[in-house]
């Protein structure tokens, strides 16, 4: 096999060719593209939406599917919002608040799942509803405006040139994320639940406890992601998460990720994020109407299905 | 020679609602030794390896390891007790390397202490050696072939120190060449001491590699762990299709003169079938009749236009015809096909019974814009079903809850409602009660007499004799030859092996 062959196998690839091209071509069109300011609104989308793409990505790994990750990342901020403003807790214990509710949300989920036995699909539309309904009863659907200064400092502050301090906690939990998937058992056991829960239980492997534990860590890293949400925008918005789902969806699609489970991959995950950041971000700047985003975010979806489909058939059927 | 069993079952039978799977079965297998498990379809041989790898829990008998009685739990309590098995459908994951395959379960002791690959691969070695399976332990799964990733499931079923493995039909997909390096494999395996069940339809390999026979017939014991020396085809297949029961209810019928239904001749299919040439007149019952993989259900989905006929010619009524699809032969041939695998070919569980009983007449009954109502589809259906005796609380039931038995009444019912001039029956009675069994024949001979012509599929012998007017006999997708029935057992078994005997035999 030829080292383009191979590298054309591997999930990452693709996505990063897109990106480089994308960029390259956008940058030709538009030189402000580059600019300074862009990359930084660039990078800050990509810090949240990384997370939430991640927190999907972990559901799809086990061959589900969570529907509730914006209304436990909503939830979550406004709980990190209100502990602040309502009980006077200092940042990192409101902080510790909302991830624990976050993972106490997901980990809600994988064990009604596993209890009743009923899709994840059903159960995380009824969790939707219901985490997004203890949300409005808390807020009555008015922002928590008491945001301490170092939270809003930390929102809106740099590290080094454009790049934001909220992308450390992205690239960590990327990290980790990766680590957890490649090397843990604890990731392995989840990959090879969402291939063939009957083989994994043969294996050894508690199937129950693996979905459980994807479902907490989906709901962390929801909450994670609602947390920096409300640093970026200095305050505790009640509509965070709405509109999550379908980019949720989106990049781990972008990055190779199958539907039926069994197979995610981190950083052509992270690539996917950076793909739509880009198409959104070009959009607005050539001052195209913003609802088409969802058009677009929509026709990447089916073509990197479409895609996914033809490379499983070439990996299978091409022997 | 003292060889006291690794395992033994003893008397073990299985019930499951409204049938008994199996009446009281033994088999004990040695160290060091090949055992066949033969059986048709139904014998109970799946439900057999279930108890032993602790899948199914015994209704009434004893499983001994080691002399010891034993009781499997679970799966999982099987493979701890070193009973591995290898299915027919894979258990890998395919994304994940050979070695991470093979030692999966060490990792499963924790949960965050990160894998080794490195020690992965090297514990991985060694048993793909023993295999010689010449394969770099950090390929991934999905990259070898059918034959490879096989042995990669006996690498991993011996690393969990099995004593005994169980292989379900394990040369299904590999090619000769290929089985032939998996049989001096398990015959190594075999000298190293471990006690090996070998579950296959192929007897020439059984013959081959196999020192000990167990057959099953009607979820008991036609022969019980007896020594293969001395025994040949002929005898295997004897035990297997057995002796004379119920044939009593055939009688005479002539249909020669009577119009061709549908007649196949010289026909080719997709699938490999050659040269098949038969016919199926009106009123007649012709059995189709051959071991499992003979190509039987085959033929009738091929015949039903699921897969292509790629020559000779299909005449139905005396024209020649072309079937693309199988609603056409449904709604243009009036044909129909009851499956042998009634819970995912033929009956839709979740769904009442009216609405399964109305599925093919669905089309007939719909009027302007296409519109149906219950009304219309009970006033057709309800007459059959209440003729067959479906016992169901109301035609609302969901048919899942209903007995095996009412729900093949069902699949037959819904036949009649759609009034169809030519019906394939596949294996009918399996998973059903005798009683039944013995209506369900009644039924097919009256639905003759009253001019439908039938095409039975059957991998059992009395019934083919207690129904059939005439018996093709198909092997390796051809047909064999033609017995014309004359209800006497003896002699049309007789005639019957024959057909498949007298098939060339690849050469010895």
């Amino acid at each position: 096999m030829t080292n383009l062959a191979r590298l054309s196998r591997t999930d990452w690839f693709g996505p990063l060719l897109a990106t480089i091209l994308a960029v390259l071509l956008i940058q030709s069109l538009s030189a402000n593209f580059l600019s300074a300011y862009n990359i930084q609104i660039l990078l800050l989308a990509i810090a949240v939406n990384a997370l939430v793409a991640y927190s999907q990505m972990i559901i799809i790994a086990i061959g589900q599917m969570n529907l509730s990750v914006g209304a436990i990342g909503g939830l979550a901020a406004i709980s990190f919002a209100g502990a602040m403003e309502v009980w006077g807790l200092p940042a990192p214990l409101a902080l510790t608040f909302a991830l624990l509710i976050g993972l106490g949300c997901g980990a809600l989920n994988g064990v009604l799942i596993r209890i009743t036995g009923i899709s994840a699909f059903v159960i995380t539309l009824a969790t939707l509803s219901i985490f997004k309904g203890i949300n409005l009863g808390i807020t009555e659907a008015q922002p928590f405006y008491g945001i301490p200064e170092g939270v809003k400092r930390f929102g809106g502050a740099v590290l080094v040139g454009p790049v934001p301090w909220l992308l450390v906690p992205t690239l960590l939990v990327t990290a980790i994320l990766w680590f957890t998937l490649r090397r843990l058992p604890v990731g392995r056991f989840i990959l090879a639940v969402g291939s063939n829960d009957h083989a994994a239980g043969l294996s050894g492997i508690s199937v129950g406890r693996t979905v459980i534990i994807a479902h907490a860590i989906s709901g962390l890293l929801a909450a994670i992601a609602g947390v920096l949400v409300v640093a970026r925008l200095q305050i505790g918005q009640p509509s965070i998460g709405d509109d999550w789902l379908i980019l949720s969806f989106a990049a781990p699609v972008i990055g190779g990720a199958i539907l039926a489970g069994g197979h995610v991959s981190t950083t052509a995950t992270f690539l996917g994020v950076v793909i739509v950041a880009i198409i959104t971000q070009a959009l607005v700047l050539f001052s195209i109407d913003p609802f088409l985003v969802q058009v677009v975010l929509g026709v990447l979806i089916l073509a990197a299905v479409g895609l996914n489909k033809l490379r499983a058939g070439a990996a299978t059927g091409g022997r | 020679m003292d060889r006291s069993p690794i395992f033994e079952a003893v008397g073990v039978q299985k019930a499951f609602p409204g049938v008994l799977a199996l009446k009281g079965v033994n088999i004990s297998l040695l160290p060091g030794s090949i055992h066949a498990l033969l059986g048709e379809n139904g014998a109970g041989k799946s439900t057999l390896i279930k108890i032993i790898t602790g899948v199914h829990q015994p209704t009434a008998g004893q499983l001994r390891l080691d002399g010891q009685a034993a009781t499997f739990g679970s799966p999982r309590d099987a493979i701890a007790r070193g009973i591995g098995v290898v299915h027919q459908e894979r258990n890998l994951f395919p994304r994940f390397s050979v070695a991470e395959n093979i030692h999966l379960e060490r990792l499963a002791m924790s949960y965050l202490r990160p894998v080794d690959y490195a020690a992965l691969n090297r514990a991985a070695r060694p048993w793909l050696e023993a295999l010689d399976l010449d394969i770099d332990p950090a390929t991934p799964v999905s990259e070898l072939s059918v034959a490879r990733m096989q042995l990669v499931e006996i690498a991993k079923a011996l690393s969990l120190q099995s004593r005994v493995l169980l292989l379900d039909e394990p040369t299904a997909s590999l090619t000769s060449s290929e089985t032939d390096r998996l049989f001096t494999i398990l015959r190594r395996l075999r000298d190293d001491g471990t006690s090996l069940v070998f579950v296959s339809h192929k007897l020439e390999e059984v013959q081959e590699i196999c020192d000990r026979v167990t057959v099953l017939r009607d979820g008991a014991n036609a022969c019980e762990s007896r020594s293969m020396e001395g025994v040949d085809r002929k005898q295997l297949v004897q035990m297997m299709i057995g002796r004379s029961e119920g044939a009593g209810a055939w009688r005479h019928r002539d249909r020669r003169d009577q119009p061709e239904v549908l007649d196949l001749a010289g026909v080719d299919t997709a699938l490999g079938h050659r040269d098949v040439s038969l016919t199926v007149r009106k009123g007649e019952i012709v059995g189709l009749y051959g071991l499992v993989g003979a190509g039987r259900t085959e033929l009738a989905k091929a015949i039903m236009g699921q897969f292509a006929v790629t020559g000779g010619e299909v005449r139905v009524n005396g024209a020649p015809v072309k079937i693309r699809s199988v609603a056409e032969a449904i709604h243009r041939h009036r044909m129909g096909y009851i499956s042998e695998d009634r819970k995912s070919e033929g009956l839709i569980l979740q769904h009442s019974v009216l609405a399964n009983a109305g599925v093919p007449i669905w089309r007939r009954l719909a009027q302007a814009m296409g519109s149906l109502t219950d009304g219309r589809v009970r006033k057709v259906a309800s007459p059959f079903l209440t003729k067959l005796e479906v016992k169901t609380p109301s035609l609302a039931q969901s048919v899942g809850n209903l007995s095996g038995g009412n729900q093949q009444k069902i699949s037959v019912a819904k036949w009649l409602a759609a009034n169809v001039g030519f019906l394939i029956v596949d294996e009918p009675s399996v998973g059903i009660d005798i009683k039944t069994k013995a209506y369900l024949h009644d039924l097919l001979r009256e639905l003759a007499d009253n001019g439908t012509a039938i095409l039975l599929i059957s991998s059992e012998m009395p019934e083919m004799i207690a129904l059939a007017d005439r018996i093709m006999v198909m092997d390796e997708y051809r047909i064999r030859g033609e017995v014309t029935n004359s209800g006497v057992y003896a002699e049309i078994s007789h005639r019957i092996m024959d057909r498949i005997h007298d098939a060339p035999q690849p050469a010895a």
